[in-house]
């Protein structure tokens, strides 16, 4: 019988080359973040020419619909005519010229006047509005993100004990209520009957917005309703998706050969199942984050709170045009912002997509 | 000296009450200190659940229902959580099934050993490095893997990997289950050269669970077989060799084989070449039935894959190769994973498109068919898939699934196409063929499966068949039905066959022809008989050296 040697592990040698894992390595992140900042700057682009071509391509201009209101009332004089078009910005030059000034307009978040608030800036109205919505909105889906996640942990590691059901009925319980349905139960009882609440309002009556430690404390105590509902709303969904992924990575193998060798069960609860699991969830999250700018419109319109939400809900019952294309375009970029910064972060995390 | 491990009357349960299964039935066995001893099953004979037990990770639907498990005098079954998991250092540990994916994803080979040695406290903090070093240079891996990712390895250093990671527990017992079945034949015999070394130098005690007797027999000094829950023979590998015991036994052993052998005979099948010489003629009348026979011919095809990621070179697939399929011919084509092999049946299917040369078959160019002209090729050429339980969709009965194809490519309806799919159970040896029918993929086993998937080919009464793999996920006693249907298609109905696998003792019996592929390229070509007696190409030699032939172990 002719015997050939095979050197033990030679067929497997060649399939992954032995190189310098360390300098290599962070070339390659290097290379994973310009190639990620391309596509943003490239979906950025997209997302602002298509927000100036398709109000371009609709029939009738914000002038045409105030010059038709007048017409109603009597004959309308060129002089006024050229002085609504002047106030309300009619379109002057080729397309392309316009289209050099709307990226201008852009870049220096010149969004011009809105019609509502005449003659405040849409870039004022929209930072006055921001700050607030960013705070609650923002700082409550990341409270959210952060509790329903490590409750979710602990509902899978412990599944099947009061532990899991408890979370994981309230969560669901507690989502299935509509948004608007949880803000009004909370205004009536915390609000209303309680008193506990102011029930509308960024800040009292009395107060200015400054930074000190009062308007803060103010602040906050106006907050407490509108951000409670958002809380309660979305927290169900973030213990579920995290309850109902680890559950699968428990079952995966790397989960069983962990515990095979002996390790700790909160080793292999966090550095095993739940980093693993909580990789999709990020996904979720990524879209979260990029809707906060957007608001909860209807939160912040039961509670009457000053956010973006309640500037986008005055703008489209105003037909504020100015207004509402600005918000719009911001809503979209910092969607793209925020999938932008998870994308980062799964490369961060998950060695696997760093090619 | 007390045995290492003693096991009692041991009973495992799926399941509780009345609608509980044993899984593992009464069984009682010891093992020695330094043993090196094999468990053999086939698929559901509870091999792996009674792993599962001995290493104290058996989780609910299973449960120890009775008897004992005694690892050093102390029973496994009686010790608290926390006490389970320290003995786990010094103790059992295990390497799993699919050790391919048994390594955390996002954690660096480094940090899997940290894990270890942070959870024991066994190893000084300063020593981390220079251990973990130490351990993977005892599974023949370079210190550079450690600072790897596990998508980074190929699957047979995952697996050598997780060898190093139970190694480094220092155990007394190392459990092993299936540790090789995932990886290709090549791979597979170099890792389980590794376990043995490792096994002899290390002293550690081994229980190598597998479904394939032919490793284990190669390996082990003791066997154990295991069948529908209890442990039919434990017996030295030798003996079980020579003069097996029990009749599972025997059947098991039946099926192996040395294809090098000058006569070569499974159950169900003669060797080819003993076989009446007119036995052949049934193949020629039935041929000449047929009006049109059309052979493929594959002319200096190349299949070339552009590159997968940037800065990394195209890669080679199938590289001038040129064959003939003759009507009423079976063709082999033998090779490791990563030959080419199944990328020359997607050339030959028309999924894919050759970068050059030319695949006809008759007078239809296949690789210039555009969408819509499929239907003409696919009438005549069929595929058979490697995995039984994938190809069928699990929301159709047997007749549905059967039922599409024959309407689709015979025009039937109605009662008539229900006939043809009855006709088809029954050529595919399903009977009662109306039972079989209303059945869905899950009510049928891995072995009846696969008839469904070679009726469902037939179903278009086609001229080839293409055969991927088809037996390899099955055990060992349905191979033989799956193959011996294959034959007699190809000489009750003239159907040519191109039979592609890894294993060469199968193509052995089922081939007249034989083609092997190395890198894409066909490095041995003939009769196969001839060419596995006598092999001249290097790489044929190490893929005839490297299946488990329980006849060449020198374990004593």
């Amino acid at each position: 019988m002719t015997s050939v040697t095979i050197a033990p592990g030679s067929a497997e040698s060649t399939a992954a080359p032995a190189g310098a894992p360390a300098a290599s390595g962070r070339g390659r992140a290097l290379g994973y973040i310009a190639r990620k900042a391309g596509l943003l700057l490239l979906t950025l682009w997209a997302a602002i020419t298509l927000n100036f071509i398709l109000p371009r391509l609709m029939p009738g201009s914000p002038a045409d619909a105030a010059l038709a209101k007048l017409a109603q009332n009597g004959p309308v004089s060129e002089a006024t005519k050229s002085a609504i078009e002047a106030q309300l910005g009619v379109p002057t030059g080729n397309i392309l010229e316009q289209y050099v000034a709307y990226l201008h307009q852009v870049v220096t978040l010149d969004f011009g006047v809105s019609y509502t608030f005449y003659p405040q800036s849409v870039s004022e109205l929209v930072s006055t509005a921001l700050p607030y919505t960013l705070v609650l909105v923002g700082v409550v889906t990341i409270i959210a993100f952060v509790l329903g996640t490590l409750l979710g942990v602990l509902a899978a590691w412990k599944r099947g004990t009061w532990l899991d059901t408890l979370p994981t009925l309230a969560g669901s319980f507690a989502s299935a209520f509509p948004y608007f349905w949880t803000a009004l139960l909370l205004l009536f009882f915390a609000g209303y009957v309680g008193r506990l609440f102011p029930t509308s309002g960024a800040y009292g009556p009395t107060a200015t917005p400054e930074f000190t430690i009062g308007f803060l404390g103010d602040a906050i105590y106006h907050a407490a309703l509108p951000a409670l509902t958002i809380l309660i709303t979305s927290l169900g969904g973030w213990i579920l998706g995290m309850r109902n992924t680890m559950i699968s990575t428990i079952g995966d193998d790397y989960v069983t050969f962990a515990e095979a060798n002996g390790l700790k069960p909160r080793t292999v609860a966090l550095r095993y199942a739940a980093r693993n699991a909580i990789l999709p969830n990020l996904t979720s999250f990524g879209l979260a984050l990029g809707g906060v700018v957007g608001g909860s419109i209807l939160v912040e319109r039961v509670f009457g709170y000053p956010g973006i939400g309640y500037l986008l809900f005055n703008a489209v019952t105003n037909q504020d045009y100015p207004l509402m294309q600005a918000l719009f375009l911001m809503i979209t970029v910092s969607v793209l912002i925020a999938n932008f910064l998870v994308d980062i972060l799964y490369g961060v995390l998950d060695p696997r997509t760093r090619r | 000296m007390t045995a290492l491990l003693e096991i009692t009357d041991l009973s495992v349960d799926y399941g509780e009450g009345t609608g509980s299964t044993h899984a593992v039935n009464h069984v009682s066995f010891t093992l020695e200190h330094g043993e090196f001893v094999g468990l053999v099953g086939e698929s559901g004979s509870g091999k792996s659940t009674l792993g599962f037990a001995v290493t104290g990770l058996s989780k609910p639907p299973a449960r120890i229902a009775g008897g004992s498990i005694l690892l050093d005098g102390v029973d496994i079954a009686s010790l608290s959580t926390g006490e389970l998991r320290e003995q786990r250092h010094g103790g059992v540990a295990m390497v799993l099934q699919s050790g391919m994916n048994a390594l955390n994803p996002v954690r660096s080979i480094r940090n899997h050993f940290v894990d270890i040695f942070r959870a024991h406290g066994h190893v000084a903090r300063a020593d981390w490095g220079s251990r973990a070093t130490e351990l993977v240079g005892k599974v023949e891996l370079p210190a550079a893997v450690l600072d790897r990712y596990p998508g980074e390895l190929s699957g047979g250093m995952r697996q050598r990997v997780s060898i190093a990671l139970a190694l480094s527990l220092e155990p007394k017992l190392m459990v092993f289950d299936e540790p090789t079945t995932a990886l290709d034949v090549l791979v597979q015999h170099a890792v389980m050269d590794t376990i043995i070394e490792l096994q002899k130098k290390e002293n550690f005690t081994a229980l190598l669970i597998s479904h394939d007797l032919g490793i284990v027999l190669e390996s082990a000094q003791r066997v154990l077989v295991m069948h529908e829950g209890e442990i039919v023979e434990d017996a030295p590998s030798r003996q079980i060799l020579e003069k097996p015991g029990d009749d599972y036994t025997r059947m098991l052993l039946s099926h192996y084989a040395d294809p090098r052998a000058e006569v070569v005979e499974l159950p169900g099948f003669e060797d080819r070449h003993r076989a009446p010489a007119d036995a052949h003629p049934p193949t020629v009348s039935s041929r000449t039935r047929r009006k049109d026979q059309k052979a493929i011919v594959v002319d200096h095809v190349s299949k070339v894959y552009p590159a997968p990621r940037r800065g990394e070179s195209q890669v080679t697939a199938v590289d001038d190769v040129s064959f003939t399929l003759e009507p009423g011919q079976s063709l082999a084509l033998v090779g490791a994973s990563g030959s080419g092999k199944s990328t020359l049946a997607k050339l030959i299917t028309a999924v894919e498109k050759p970068s050059s040369g030319s695949v006809r078959f008759g007078d239809l160019d296949v690789g210039s068919l555009r969408r819509g002209q499929f239907r003409r090729l696919h009438r005549d050429v069929q595929m058979v898939f490697q995995d039984p339980y994938a190809a069928l969709n699990p929301l159709h009965t047997v007749e549905y699934t059967l039922t599409r194809p024959v309407v689709n490519f015979t025009g039937l309806k109605g009662v008539d196409a229900r006939r043809r799919v009855l006709e088809l159970l029954d050529t595919v040896g399903l009977s009662p063929v109306e039972e079989f029918a209303a059945k869905l993929p899950h009510q049928l086993s891995g072995g009846q499966r696969q008839r469904v998937v070679i009726a469902r080919a037939l179903a278009s009464d086609p001229q080839v068949i293409i055969a991927d793999e088809p037996v390899s996920m099955l055990d060992v006693s349905l191979r033989a039905g799956v193959l011996a249907l294959l034959e007699d298609l190809r000489e009750q109905w003239g159907v040519s066959l191109l039979y592609i696998t890894h294993d060469l003792l199968s193509a052995r019996v089922v081939t007249d022809n034989i083609m092997v592929l190395n890198g894409g390229r066909v490095v041995e070509r003939g009769n196969t008989a001839e060419v596995l007696r006598n092999p001249t190409d290097e790489y044929t030699i190490r893929l005839l050296d490297a299946i488990p032939n329980p006849g060449r172990q020198d374990v004593a």
